[in-house]
């Protein structure tokens, strides 16, 4: 058992329990702190897998920005503490396909091995991700910002509280 | 001759132009019927003389192809259609006129006179249909007008319930005729006359076919003519007005069925049994409705049975392979039973009365009208030398070397019981001493009876044995294959008819005017016959019991088969509905979450079958 | 050369995916539905960034991809708590399963 499978073992242990925590604790709040520790996971597994610069931006926006956005809804929301349970009946019918389904596709990728492997994804990544989305993808690079800033004026306005109409 | 087309055109316009106009035209729909009739009278009378001339004629035109089946409409004059044209738009015409007088009082007299068009329009179109779905065509029109006229009271209850029951007991006739022109359709491929008796005569047709046929159309003419045992419908259709009786229920509609045999005679021709069967239809209706009239009480439905009973005697001649006999009578028929309606109207429109035991003495009141009637009267008794007796005569010599002797003697007494029960309505009516005021009637409605008056008396001469035979011998130039029988009669049969005729006469004159004989001898003698009669043979009990009861009964358990099990099935199948669209109500609940659930275990269930069949396992 | 098998990720991601797709479709609170979505579109990355490395034509593609989805992702949640804010305005609620209609 060599290094890099200790790190995998340790960083896949992190990300499913932060996982299970996040279905299991039932306070809203504790709920979104396991799920930073499965971003935090996610982040190193893609550090094994050579990169550095996704897992960064891994950290920064999810564990990061999306997590206090969430903090954010959930001050905003009244939550009662205890969350209600959803009945057993359907637990369970969800829960056995989703069962079914991973079965089905763990038996289809449990020893899927394409053969090769790219060596050089390490070498100045940062860089060749750079060099990848201002030259071929520098088009869908634009169409995401227009994205972003789309969703920001629409998340503006429907946040917004609605005084004129209240005023009515 | 190409213009034969106009005659029932144009009392299609009067209809239409009177039923559009109504409320304007209002009394005057009266004159313009009239014209429009009288016009159709006369473009009548001009095809008789044309087809004296120029023989037959036929005009026929594809009304509709469907594959291999055409269907033809047109017009036809052979002299049976002449004739039959020029009695229809004569009553109808002197009818119409007759009308003015007797309905003015009426406030919906246009309708009546509209009715009267669409009637005429119906029945000269019919007696002009060469092909089978034509006449039927029409023969169901005056049936309408024969419902809409009866009924024409219909705020009265009877005029209701008679104008049903005419509908209704001519249907089950009709039914009869329509079998029997699919029967037709089916065996000969054609629905035209000459098509039909052609394959009749090449044998295309099996003879058992050709009986049931013949027999099957032959059930229609029964309907419609009211033989028995489909009759009881005649009688109470005399709640219409009454010179609605004279025109559809004496002389013309229900002469149809008589008509309808007299065109299909070739096929009844081809089968014995069919001839039998309206032979004695014919016969036992003839007697059956004669001893009715002996006991009715009211004028109208004496002369209804008299219409019943002579309608039997005609049916007897055609059974008898007498056609010139029967389409004779037929003609004598519809003058002087005309007359005699248009002559009890002219009574009840004066005294307001129908039961002949309260009226009496009108003849010193209605001196034109008491005399019109004593013509038809004596013309109906078969009175030497009268229309009635020629056409009588010839139907007795028609039975009687047809070797059908039974029906011969019940003929005879017939002719007896015709002139007793006659006069006994006249000498009621007319002799003694008066009871109640009564007004002589306006011209309008004389003059009509007075023509009719003249042809009652004088049309028995177009056939004798004595000065010629001119309608046979015309009539033998029909365009179908019809065996004339030219029957010399033996020289005592119009003697001995005579010789009854006037027994019945003398014996009525004996019972109600000298009363030598009391009223009551035959009553006092023989109750139960007298109650048998006065119940008309308890025939309309009897179809009350039978049939009406029955179907009661049948419809009951019907009615409950449909509350309990048609509907009780309905109910659960809405039940079964009902379940389903709650549970699909539970499925569209608005939760996004149940719906990719939904989405999800489709998903489940897509890669579930790829994996079972294989996959990319393999 | 890493020693790490593929499959050790996509099994990864296959676990991360199916606990997202639970929560998504049984948890009552509309936030932790957004943050199991998150979850799910986490488990793609993971997949996406694997086969960057072991897949056939391997290339840095795959990570350029994975920072489109994450893009995506984090518009997705902007919006997705805006929507949420603006209907518990509304109703008063957070809970799913009280908001099953398009209108007030």
């Amino acid at each position: 058992m060599n290094g890099e499978l200790i790190v995998f073992v340790i960083l896949f242990l992190i990300t499913i329990s932060g996982a299970l925590f996040m279905l299991n604790l039932s306070k809203v709040v504790h709920m979104v702190m396991a799920l930073v520790l499965t971003f935090l996971g996610i982040a190193g597994l893609y550090v094994t897998l050579a990169a550095e610069f996704v897992a960064v931006v891994q950290i920064l926006i999810y564990s990061g920005a999306i997590t206090i956005i969430m903090l954010f809804g959930i001050m905003l929301t009244k939550h009662s503490d205890e969350e209600k349970k959803t009945s057993f009946a359907k637990k369970g019918i969800v829960l056995s396909g989703i069962a079914i389904f991973f079965l089905i596709m763990f038996s289809a990728i449990q020893n899927l091995s394409l053969g090769s492997q790219a060596t050089t994804l390490h070498e100045n990544n940062t860089e060749q991700i750079g060099i990848m989305l201002f030259t071929e993808y520098v088009i869908p690079f634009e169409l995401v910002s227009v994205v972003l800033l789309v969703a920001l004026v629409g998340a503006v306005i429907l946040a917004k509280r609605d005084d004129a109409k209240e005023g009515e | 001759m190409g213009y034969v087309w106009l005659i029932p055109v144009l009392p299609l316009l009067s209809f239409l132009i009177i039923l559009f106009t109504r409320p304007v035209i209002y009394k005057k729909a009266g004159i313009v019927g009239t014209l429009f009739s009288g016009a159709a009278f006369v473009g009548s009378l001009i095809v008789l003389f044309s087809h004296f001339q120029e023989g037959n004629y036929l005009v026929e035109a594809n009304w509709l192809s469907i594959d291999a089946i055409t269907l033809t409409v047109g017009f036809e004059v052979n002299p049976l259609n002449a004739l039959m044209l020029v009695i229809v738009t004569l009553v109808s015409f002197l009818v119409h006129m007759y009308s003015i007088g007797y309905m003015e009082d009426d406030e919906r007299i246009a309708t009546f006179f509209a009715y009267l068009g669409l009637f005429t329009f119906s029945m000269t179109a019919l007696v002009m249909s060469p092909n089978l779905l034509q006449i039927y065509f029409f023969w169901e029109l005056v049936g309408v007008c024969s419902f809409l006229l009866v009924g024409f009271y219909f705020y009265k209850p009877e005029a209701k319930a008679a104008a049903k029951k005419a509908f209704i007991v001519t249907r089950i006739g009709d039914v009869g005729l329509l079998v029997a022109i699919f029967l037709l359709y089916w065996q000969a491929g054609t629905l035209e006359l000459d098509g039909i008796f052609s394959a009749a005569e090449s044998g295309a047709i099996t003879p058992t076919m050709i009986t049931i046929i013949a027999i099957l159309i032959f059930v229609g003419a029964v309907g419609k003519s009211g033989q028995f045992p489909l009759h009881t419908w005649l009688p109470d259709a005399m709640e219409g007005p009454t010179p609605v009786s004279a025109l559809i229920h004496a002389a013309t509609m229900v002469a149809a069925g008589v008509y309808l045999v007299a065109v299909m005679f070739p096929l009844f021709l081809a089968s014995e049994a069919a001839m039998t069967t309206v032979a004695i239809t014919g016969g036992v209706t003839a007697i059956f409705a004669a001893t009715i009239a002996l006991v009715q009480n009211d004028i109208k439905r004496i002369l209804a049975y008299s219409t019943i009973s002579q309608l039997g005697y005609m049916m007897l001649a055609l059974g008898t392979a007498g056609y010139t006999a029967a389409v004779f009578h037929l003609t004598t028929h519809a003058f002087f039973k005309a007359l005699l309606f248009l002559a009890a109207g002219s009574v009840i429109h004066a005294a307001h009365e129908q039961n002949i035991l309260k009226l009496g003495g009108l003849g010193k009141k209605l001196k034109g009208t008491a005399l019109l009637f004593l013509l038809g009267s004596l013309a109906l008794s078969g009175f030497p030398l009268f229309s009635g007796f020629f056409s009588k005569d010839e139907i007795l010599a028609s039975a009687f070397s047809d070797e059908r002797y039974i029906l011969f003697g019940l003929a005879l007494f017939t002719a007896f019981l015709t002139s007793f029960y006659m006069f006994r309505l006249y000498f009621l009516v007319f002799a003694g001493e008066g009871k109640g005021g009564a007004k002589e009637s306006p011209r309008t409605m004389l003059i009509p009876m007075a023509v009719l008056a003249v042809l009652a008396v004088f049309s028995g001469f177009i056939q004798t044995h004595w000065f010629g035979t001119f309608l046979g011998d015309w009539l033998e130039t029909t365009p179908y294959p019809v065996i004339f029988s030219s029957v010399e009669a033996p020289l005592w049969i119009p003697i001995l008819a005579s010789a009854l005729s006037i027994g019945g006469i003398a014996l009525a004159w004996l019972m109600y005017v000298k009363q030598s004989v009391p009223h009551n001898w035959l009553y006092g003698s023989i109750k139960e016959v007298h109650q048998v009669l006065d119940r008309k043979y308890y025939i309309d009990e009897i179809y009350q019991g039978v049939f009406v009861k029955g179907l009661f009964v049948f419809s009951y358990f019907w009615s409950y088969f449909d509350r309990f099990i048609v509907e009780g099935t309905a109910a659960a199948m809405r039940g079964v509905v009902t379940q389903l669209g709650k549970t699909g109500v539970k499925v569209q609940s608005g939760q996004v979450q149940t719906y990719g659930a939904v989405a999800f275990s489709g998903l489940v269930i897509v890669l579930l079958v790829i994996a079972a069949l294989g996959g990319y396992f393999q | 050369m890493s020693s790490i098998p593929l499959s050790a990720y996509l099994v990864t991601a296959l676990l991360l995916f199916c606990m997202g797709l639970y929560g998504a479709l049984t948890k009552r609170n509309a936030v932790i539905v957004l943050i199991s979505i998150e979850l799910m579109l986490n488990a793609v990355n993971i997949n996406l960034v694997a086969f960057a490395k072991y897949g056939v034509g391997a290339s840095i593609r795959g990570q350029v991809f994975s920072l489109f989805t994450i893009t995506v992702a984090a518009a997705e949640a902007a919006v997705g708590l805006a929507i949420l804010i603006a209907l518990y305005r509304n109703r008063g609620t957070v809970n799913v399963d009280e908001m099953n209609t398009l209108k007030k």
